[in-house]
């Protein structure tokens, strides 16, 4: 039997998936990638291969995607991201035209065609605005974790608009806010809208999309997902673990490569 | 020889020296007055005065400009010329001459936005007479004869660029891209007299094969800076084959004219320069001008490099971008710093392209 791997090496968290020749998942792991991008990608390919019940060298070909890709010497190609949620989302949802990915670092927007290749796609620019790492500074402020802060976006009875799109500059406006006593929900309910609005604009440029799956860590967001969900008119694609999207598009990518070869 | 030190030898040899910012001016008119264009557009330079004059919001080619002055870099220069290539230069003009009374004198060159009329020619034709004017006072008398020498190398260079970049376009330079665009470059302030020459060999000895079975691509913007955006397109194997870049085949690729008068010859010149956003043209010039790229060197697609806040280049960005993708022509956008690098996030864009066209 052969065995493929793709490593997802993002900004918050490393995925590794595990495919067999049938493009059956074997199996994965997720964890934080912290500090040292070697240690986690070690740490997260041990799980994974310790759940498939697997040796490293039992895999044929690996392929390294992620903003880490470049510092994994072992891995025998390299693919962005961007290509790899494309290839994943559409080996989960064949019917996708528009991959929506908000990472903890960056989102994008993806048009697809009818064998997952890319053919336009729109990244945010250096700011954190519009990514997962705003919603996560937005929780801290809060102290409420970040898996609850979508939820209490939906509590909101009253919106109330965010105008600042700096990190920094929301943060100072939501502490005003806070100091005013206005309801914490409808506040985070705002900063919802602002990632929307900002992943929004995106879509816009790339085309109006056709079905659309969601990848990344917020896509586990409902406050983000009922938002994109009220632009678009119809409902999101959404994995039951769209994290791993990315590393199950590299695994993809490393089968193709590996019989290409 | 550096840029600096090849300035203070022309110096030193009795010329003048002009600092000027971009884009389109009649250097032919400086060179004829024994005058060195130095052209102001990326100088490698941390920004910290400018930013006490300008708003965040202004694109680094005009804060640059500006902390070279403030940073006394210019003490070398007997002036400054100001084209008027868009608000943020003109309005950088007003603040060094108006407002900071620098002690250098401040030339300014205002050239017709289209659509082009028989006015704009007329206006185009006096104004040159006009800089000859100003520049006179300071530098001397101009000399016809003069003139229509340099006019003659001015055509000499605009040929042989003519001739490298078609040799590029059909994939018979075999030189990197950064190296393309460093020659290119030097014609920022090397006198004629010089870049000829310079020229004329780069040319001999870099004539052969390029690699074969590169992808291509066209650049779009105001420069190819950051300078790792090249490095980056020749580690990944894509050839640049063309560029509509405002540094290069915009007001480098002239078409020749063979008319008397230096002043017909040299408003010719400007009017059949190609569209440019600083120069108003339509929408419908500038896609037609890359499509035109595109078709003539097999190109897959076109990336947009473009300097952060350059309003001109960005306002017609969306629309450009819509017309080639409904001929099926892959686009990418870049905002970038002249020279802050490449992120790894502007990295993974253009890699994502590349995989994209590939």
């Amino acid at each position: 039997m052969t065995y493929f791997a793709g490593i997802d090496v993002g900004s918050l968290t490393t995925e590794v998936v595990i495919l067999d020749k049938d493009d059956r998942m074997v199996s994965y792991a997720i964890s934080a990638t912290g500090a040292n991008v070697t240690e986690a990608v070690e740490h997260t390919l041990g799980q994974a291969l310790s759940r498939a019940g697997l040796a490293r060298d039992r895999l044929n070909f690996i392929v390294a995607t992620g903003y880490g890709r470049i510092t994994i010497p072992f891995a025998d190609k390299k693919i962005t991201e961007i290509s790899c949620h494309a290839m994943g989302a559409h080996h989960l949802f064949p019917d996708t035209e528009t991959v929506i990915d908000i990472g903890g670092q960056d989102s994008k927007v993806i048009r697809i065609d009818g064998e997952g290749k890319v053919i336009d796609f729109a990244m945010n620019d250096k700011c954190a605005a519009g990514t997962g790492r705003f919603l996560e500074v937005m929780a801290g402020t809060f102290q409420v974790p970040i898996d609850d802060f979508g939820a209490l976006s939906l509590k909101s009875k009253r919106e109330i608009p965010i105008s600042s799109i700096c990190t920094v500059f929301a943060e100072s406006e939501v502490i005003s806010l806070i100091a005013r006593n206005e309801p914490a929900e409808d506040i985070i309910r705002g900063l919802h809208r602002s990632v929307v609005s900002r992943v929004w604009g995106m879509v816009q440029t790339v085309g109006v999309p056709g079905p659309v799956t969601m990848s990344g860590g917020v896509a586990k967001n409902p406050g983000v997902v009922i938002l994109l969900e009220e632009h678009l008119k119809k409902p999101i694609h959404i994995h039951t673990e769209p994290q791993i999207i990315g590393a199950l598009g590299a695994a993809l990518f490393a089968k193709k490569h590996f019989l290409r070869d | 020889m550096t840029r600096k030190e090849y300035l203070v030898k022309q110096k030193e040899m009795g010329r003048h020296l002009l600092g000027v910012f971009p884009a389109q001016y009649p250097k032919e008119i400086l060179w004829a007055m024994n005058i060195v264009p130095a052209e102001i557009w990326d100088p490698p330079l941390e920004i910290t005065l400018a930013n006490a004059h300008l708003q965040p919001t202004i694109c680094s080619v005009v804060k640059l400009g500006m902390e070279l002055i403030l940073q006394r870099k210019c003490d070398i220069l007997d002036g400054f010329l100001f084209p008027h290539t868009c608000d943020s230069i003109q309005n950088l003009a007003s603040v060094i001459n108006d407002y900071m009374k620098t002690e250098k004198p401040c030339y300014f060159f205002y050239h017709p936005k289209a659509p082009y009329g028989a006015a704009g020619r007329d206006f185009y034709r006096n104004h040159l007479k006009e800089l000859i004017g100003s520049l006179e006072k300071q530098f001397g008398p101009l000399d016809p004869d003069t003139l229509k020498q340099r006019i003659h190398q001015g055509q000499k260079i605009s040929a042989l660029l003519t001739e490298l970049y078609d040799l590029r376009a059909q994939g018979e330079l075999n030189i990197t891209n950064e190296e393309f665009y460093s020659m290119i470059r030097h014609g920022e302030y090397l006198f004629p007299d010089d870049f000829i020459p310079e020229l004329e060999a780069f040319l001999s000895q870099n004539k052969g094969q390029g690699i074969k079975g590169q992808a291509r691509v066209v650049l779009s913007g105001v420069l190819p800076n950051p300078p790792e955006i090249l490095t980056l397109l020749d580690d990944l194997g894509v050839r640049v084959a063309h560029d509509d870049f405002l540094i290069g085949s915009r007001r480098l690729l002239v078409p020749a004219n063979d008319l008397d008068d230096p002043f017909e010859n040299l408003t010719e010149s400007y009017f059949a320069m190609p569209p440019c956003s600083t120069k108003g043209s339509s929408i419908g010039e500038r896609a037609e001008y890359l499509f035109r790229l595109v078709d003539a060197t097999g190109a897959k697609g076109v990336i947009f490099n473009v300097v952060k806040f350059c309003e001109p280049e960005w306002f017609d960005i969306p629309n450009l971008k819509e017309e080639l993708k409904k001929k099926g022509i892959s686009t990418l956008s870049l905002d970038t710093e002249l020279n802050q690098g490449l992120s790894g996030q502007m990295v993974t864009r253009v890699e994502a392209f590349v995989e994209m066209i590939g």
